[in-house]
């Protein structure tokens, strides 16, 4: 097993553990806080983002990657199709109160109805695929 | 099975966590974490289309490793239900609604180019534009989804 995979399966791990552990399986979690009753999700992502933010900082002025080269850090323009495809993301986040990493927290905590939403995602991701080959067709 | 965790972390020992994670992938492999992608991976290698991003793969194998330790050590089960909507709409309905869930899902993610975990966790804290415009969107539209189901729901949803 190379070095990138070790490290992407150990750091998978942490992050699959540190996502069940926060309790964001249960459908309950998420909903409440989309109905702005528990603020417990934004206080997280808060928590997550801020701790990000100040290690990428660090990153920075290191400027380079362990086993990656020179850092790179995403910055993409806004396209129409960030914006349309986030928003049905959003109904779709809405209606189901998970995501497609806490479908997993889910199915591994014992709620089975995780497996249609995350067999859902699969449809979709290849949908997707279809529907854009076709636009690039036809153009 | 060992009840060592509670059922749910403190937000301020959870997100922590996971904000070291997005710093790990940047800092060793310089790649963004994202959930999606993964999956999207996971299918290439299903049909025999081409991987080319394996460390993902890599990743969301070791993410259903996590998931499955922090349930034996004892986080809350989610296996009562699906909450206020499976009992709103009963068991029936609820399994062709989650498949439909889950691929406006998928499909949304894919046209965004990331999801909760990639746009909303890794691209907001590299300062992406795009990552900023996406969480915002999907933030406010599951809102005002959520809002606007409880209210003609009578309260149910």
């Amino acid at each position: 097993m190379s070095p990138r995979a070790v490290v992407s399966i150990v750091v998978g791990a942490v992050f699959g553990f540190f996502l069940t552990a926060s309790g964001l399986g249960d459908y309950r979690t998420i909903h409440e806080g989309l109905l702005l009753r528990d603020p417990y999700i934004y206080l997280m992502m808060a928590a997550t983002v801020g701790t990000a933010w100040l290690g990428i900082q660090l990153l920075r002025r290191r400027g380079s990657t362990v086993l990656g080269g020179p850092l790179v850090l995403p910055r993409h323009p806004v396209r129409r199709s960030t914006v349309f495809g986030a928003a049905l993301f959003g109904v779709a986040f809405g209606v189901g109160a998970t995501c497609p990493g806490i479908t997993v927290a889910m199915l591994a905590t014992g709620g089975l109805w995780g497996a249609p939403v995350l067999a859902g995602i699969f449809g979709g991701l290849w949908l997707r695929g279809v529907t854009a080959s076709m636009t690039r067709r036809a153009q | 099975m060992t009840d060592v965790l509670p059922d749910q972390l403190p937000w301020w020992v959870a997100g922590p966590g996971i904000g070291l994670c997005v710093v790990a992938m940047y800092g060793v492999l310089n790649v963004k974490l994202g959930v999606s992608g993964g999956w999207l991976q996971v299918m290439n290698l299903g049909t025999g289309r081409p991987v080319t991003e394996a460390w993902r793969i890599w990743f969301n194998t070791g993410l259903v490793g996590g998931a499955l330790l922090a349930a034996a050590l004892g986080t809350g089960s989610a296996a009562a239900g699906y909450g206020d909507l499976g009992a709103a709409v009963g068991q029936a309905l609820l399994l062709p609604l989650l498949v439909v869930v889950g691929i406006a899902m998928g499909y949304g993610a894919r046209w965004a180019g990331g999801c909760t975990s990639g746009h909303g966790i890794s691209g907001c804290s590299a300062g992406s534009p795009e990552s900023l415009a996406a969480t915002a969107t999907f933030f406010s539209v599951a809102v005002a989804v959520t809002l606007l189901l409880h209210l003609l729901t009578g309260g149910a949803v």
